[in-house]
């Protein structure tokens, strides 16, 4: 039996590894430079920023393996906090319920929008984007922040369980488990990276293509809403103005995961540790003192970086670059030399 | 690739190939099939419904306040609508852009007005300019790519206004808050600048280039033209447009905050949209994005009067795009049946 080395290195690839690796041996190396030993709370920390921005790097990191892209993705988090904290005041489980239920029906019709009309899903994710951010505020009463009055909620989603972990954590690493089970045991996975790798000819072999899309735009949507409804819980407030960073690290989280963003690579395990490297990277930052602009910058910088080798002509510009070096240099070999 | 240089041909390339008598009518015609056309005729008569029954909607000074921030919107448009005509989709740190360029034109205004103006263009084109490199050379993703710059951009911002109070270095910025004639300055700037980029695009190669990377890229590259460059030049004359729209800002209020940089980011791209240029590229004009910017000014100035907050404002606007996108898209999709 022989395995096809070239279709691992294509269906997986090592940079998640890498970075978990690598940022992983740098927080070990933590007490080196901060001048204190690593703490178990580093860990529960760890955990609780990872709960930030976890879901959200796998809802978008799931949509741009199958080829499409959801902005939107940033106004359901902020949404869906909103919306929980303002029902969920004396009874937050009513609360999240209401919030996830509005996110599952936004999602299902822009996904069914994007695939009854085949329209791109950026633009139009734009358009939701915006619109999102309007109503947060809007259902927020025009504040910048909606106060959680349920402080016992607050305290019982932040309390340490086994130390390293919080009920919120937990619940981010049991929906990754949960993903990752249906990526990898059953032909969600397989359908995903088809959709995103060609669409056409995925279509002909028979992948339902609508029903996945609609199922993918409202599970994403989902994702976002748990993120915004348990950030807005631990928080004691939702912020109805996010801003750029969930979906900064969100992103940076999954395209470091090994997701393209051409679409048809990459997998759970990688979204996973694609984020957790990121949220390591941020921790080093904090513990070690770094200013909080200079990390942010550093992160801006990185998602750049990120972006840039992930588009899809740089290989090719790289190649011609090569072979371009490579031919004047056997040109200068094969100049006859007059000297 | 042939070795006889294709791009020479760019030049006598007919845009439109019917006959003289025929064209001006045919244009017309293509005018009015474009969805954005209508959004924007029905926007308007509902504008105007809808203004009559507000009261102090028709008076000067609302008039004046309405100008006003149609050119800080429309400034910024101008500079989205080559970023969307070139095929760069949009740009998600329009607002982020003119508060930094805002800020550098604020501190270095003790060289007086015109260098203090011309720095902070300078350095909202490098920046962006070097996004628009991304995009054009490596097909970079444009929305991920901005908010990456955004995200950078108030970082620096932060720093910036961290370390001292963002105030004018001199009152050298007051003349932009001129209003001769009885218009404020940044009215005649917006005209002059609408009639500088839409001759920009429809009178220049660099414009020629524009619409032909922004309606078929590959084709584009097939023929040889200078794709990447054409897209750096169109997000560098976006980046100093941005700059002007924040120096106006910072001048209108003595100050610039990173906190209103994603509304300008979001009235921009509505007004482009709203004008009707193409989301993906290769349609669209100066010209119609000073309508658009009009329009969402006028929108933005209703919501207001009426009692809306910030949270309608931006709903409406996010509605107006997804309603422009969807129509745009079903048109494109009757075309090709």
């Amino acid at each position: 039996m022989s395995i096809d080395l070239r279709a691992v290195r294509r269906s997986s690839s090592l940079l998640p590894l890498v970075a978990l690796t690598a940022t992983v041996i740098g927080f070990l190396c933590l007490p080196a430079y901060a001048g204190r030993p690593l703490e178990s709370y580093d860990l529960f920390n760890l955990f609780e920023a990872f709960a930030q921005i976890g879901l959200i790097a796998l809802g978008f990191g799931l949509l741009l393996i199958a080829g499409e892209f959801d902005l939107s993705i940033v106004g359901i988090f902020a949404l869906s906090g909103v919306i929980a904290v303002k029902l969920g005041q004396a009874h937050p489980l009513l609360g999240v319920l209401a919030a996830l239920g509005v996110c599952l029906a936004f999602g299902a019709l822009q996904g069914l929008v994007i695939a009854l009309f085949r329209i791109a899903s950026m633009p139009v994710t734009v358009g939701t984007y915006i619109a999102l951010l309007g109503l947060t505020r809007v259902v927020g009463d025009d504040q910048s922040s909606v106060t959680f009055e349920n402080i016992d909620t607050t305290l019982w989603i932040q309390q340490p369980v086994a130390v390293i972990f919080s009920p919120r954590s937990l619940v981010v690493l049991a929906v990754f488990v949960a993903a990752g089970l249906a990526f990898s045991a059953t032909r969600w996975g397989r359908e995903l990276r088809a959709l995103g790798g060609d669409r056409k000819a995925s279509r002909t072999a028979g992948v339902p293509v609508n029903r996945r899309l609609v199922a993918l735009f409202a599970v994403s949507s989902l994702l976002g809403g748990v993120a915004g409804a348990l950030s807005a819980f631990n928080v004691g407030a939702a912020i109805t103005d996010p801003g750029s960073a969930p979906l900064t690290l969100g992103a940076a989280g999954a395209l470091i995961g090994g997701v393209a963003l051409t679409g048809g690579r990459g997998n759970v395990a990688g979204v996973f540790a694609g984020a957790m490297s990121i949220v390591i990277l941020g921790q080093i930052f904090f513990i070690a003192g770094v200013d909080e602009l200079y990390s942010d910058l550093v992160f801006g910088l990185g998602l750049l970086l990120i972006v840039a080798v992930n588009a899809p002509s740089a290989k090719d510009w790289a190649t011609r670059l090569r072979a371009s070096r490579r031919t004047l240099v056997e040109r200068a070999l094969a100049a006859p030399s007059h000297a | 690739m042939s070795p006889a240089s294709p791009t020479a041909d760019l030049d006598t390339i007919e845009l439109s190939p019917e006959p003289r008598g025929r064209r001006a009518r045919a244009a017309v015609r293509r005018e009015a099939g474009q969805p954005g056309t209508w959004v924007l005729l029905v926007a308007v008569a509902v504008a105007v419904v809808v203004g009559a029954q507000t009261p102090r909607f028709f008076s000067v000074d609302n008039a004046k306040a309405i100008l006003v921030s149609t050119g800080t919107i429309g400034i910024a448009a101008l500079g989205v609508t080559l970023i969307m005509v070139c095929g760069g989709l949009v740009s998600l740190a329009v607002g982020e852009t003119a508060a930094v360029a805002g800020m550098v034109f604020l501190f270095s205004l003790d060289l007086g007005l015109v260098p203090a103006l011309l720095l902070g263009m300078a350095v909202a084109a490098a920046v962006t300019a070097l996004q628009g490199a991304m995009v054009g050379a490596w097909q970079a993703n444009p929305i991920i790519l901005t908010i990456a710059a955004a995200s950078i951009l108030t970082a620096v911002g932060a720093r910036l206004s961290a370390t001292s109070a963002v105030q004018p270095a001199s009152d050298a910025f007051a003349r932009l808050n001129q209003t001769p004639l009885g218009v404020p300055v940044v009215v005649f700037a917006l005209l002059g600048l609408t009639v500088v980029v839409q001759l920009l695009m429809k009178a220049t190669r660099m414009g020629r280039l524009m619409y032909a990377v922004g309606e078929n890229r590959a084709a584009a590259r097939a023929a040889g033209l200078p794709v990447a460059l054409t897209v750096l030049g169109a997000f560098a004359v976006a980046g100093a447009l941005m700059a002007v729209s924040g120096a106006f800002s910072a001048a209108t209020s003595h100050t610039i905050t990173l906190l209103g940089a994603s509304q300008l980011t979001f009235n921009a791209t509505a007004a482009v949209l709203a004008g009707g240029t193409a989301i993906f590229g290769g349609y669209g004009s100066a010209v119609r994005t000073l309508f658009g910017a009009l329009l969402i000014a006028t929108i933005t100035d209703l919501l207001l009067l009426r009692g809306a907050d910030l949270g309608m404002q931006t709903l409406v606007k996010g509605l107006l795009v997804l309603v422009v996108v969807l129509l745009g898209h079903l048109r494109g999709q009757q075309g090709r049946a």
